[in-house]
């Protein structure tokens, strides 16, 4: 397919699929069994081209209202039930350095396992000019979303089709739900992390710096990671997932899992326990 | 100190099992909540929290951000969360949840509840 025709197919599948109507005129985005709610949530934004105000509200309680036009992110306008809020409310237009706080409002309002429903309204205020704000785009790549991404609904679909396999090992996660997958459903919160062995061998994100000196350290302790995960395990080389941090809330943490003969080991800024147990749980599942 | 290990349990009834440890003498001094333990358990849960906040990951920690006093181990069917005491750190919280549980408000509610037990103790 040409790679120019994927945004517009992308809209046209959308288009197409079966939309649930909640009360209130909200339209259901993300069931809850939806592997990527964030995804969706993205992609609702990126298909806004005229000023609107989408408010977005996970069953779970917390709710997002972002004003958005020509697929940019304007403002965010209200944030009941989410903290770390402020800076981006207080902003007349989100600039760069608002980035990652939006990102973290969004991984925190579209949580596997919860319904994600968006209402649209009038914008709060002037959307005209659209050269400001954030590209939908940029966040996007930020949390490693590809808006276009044709495969991961056919995938989605066919698990769908087919009958649920009877649970085998937690390891035997689904291809793409491995170690990698973790790290990218625990999002920006995970600074640099680095993968060793396993299908995802040699995978790694974040500062180059930092990379780098987890790789040493699991050059000369791999094997010492290996035996400590093993007394925090059911038995030696099962699944596990530790983080390790000062108050785990906040500040850093260091992030370690095993699975399917794979060893991850990254840095983890601020709150992530949360996301890193969703992510966890999707990976086992 | 089984009052506040009850009002933990009580409030998040996702915490299986809340229990007071002193790392030291790897010996759990009180627990609360709804998971039928037996000693071994007991023994068991204490072992993986001194294990916890063991080397290697330990010195990892402390060179990255300094010395870690709290451990959120996820497993396939539980969540364990081990916390210690920032003025006394034999003096631990460990705790079975289960994987729905909200952790950052709970780490913050253990957190608190360590430090009142330890400075009444």
């Amino acid at each position: 397919m040409n790679k120019a025709t994927l945004p517009i197919v992308a809209r046209l599948r959308s288009l197409q699929a079966a939309i649930r109507f909640a009360a209130g005129g909200a339209r259901v985005i993300a069931e809850a069994d939806d592997r990527n709610p964030l995804a969706q949530l993205l992609r609702a934004a990126n298909e806004t081209m005229l000023g609107r105000s989408l408010q977005f509200d996970s069953a779970g309680g917390p709710s997002l209202t972002l004003d958005v036009s020509g697929r940019r992110v304007l403002r965010v306008t209200a944030a009941p039930g989410l903290a770390g809020a402020e800076s981006c409310l207080g902003a007349e237009v989100l600039e760069d350095e608002h980035k990652d706080d939006l990102i973290k409002l969004m991984q925190a309002v579209a949580t596997p396992r919860y319904e994600l429903r968006v209402t649209s309204g009038p914008i709060g205020r002037g959307g005209e000019e659209v050269s400001v704000g954030l590209p939908v785009a940029l966040l996007a790549d930020l949390v490693l979303i590809d808006l276009n991404d044709l495969a991961a609904d056919d995938s989605a679909e066919e698990e769908e089709a087919v009958p649920a396999p009877a649970p085998e090992r937690p390891s035997a996660a689904a291809p793409g739900a491995g170690l990698a997958g973790l790290a990218e459903a625990i999002g920006l919160g995970l600074q640099a992390w680095l993968i060793v062995g396993g299908p995802d061998d040699d995978r790694s994100n974040g500062a180059e710096e930092m990379v780098s000196h987890l790789q040493g350290f699991l050059d000369d302790e791999r094997e010492a990671v290996d035996r400590q995960l093993d007394l925090l395990s059911p038995e030696p080389g099962a699944p596990v997932c530790v983080m390790l941090g000062a108050t785990l809330i906040e500040g850093h943490s260091i992030l370690v899992a095993r699975l399917g003969g794979g060893l991850l080991l990254g840095i983890v800024e601020g709150e992530c326990t949360g996301a890193a147990l969703a992510a966890w749980r999707d990976v086992l599942t | 100190m089984s009052e506040s290990l009850g009002a933990v349990a009580k409030a998040f009834p996702q915490a299986r099992l809340v229990a007071f440890a002193d790392l030291s003498s790897r010996m759990i001094l009180s627990s609360a909540g709804s998971l039928a333990t037996t000693q071994e358990h007991l023994d068991r849960l204490c072992d993986q929290a001194r294990a916890s906040f063991d080397d290697p990951l330990f010195s990892l920690s402390v060179e990255a951000f300094g010395e870690p006093q709290g451990a959120v181990v996820m497993g396939a069917d539980a969540v364990r969360v081990f916390l210690r005491s920032d003025t006394e750190p034999a003096d631990a919280l460990c705790c079975i949840c289960d994987h729905g549980i909200d952790l950052a408000a709970f780490v913050a509610k253990i957190r608190d509840t360590l430090e009142s037990i330890t400075h009444a103790g």
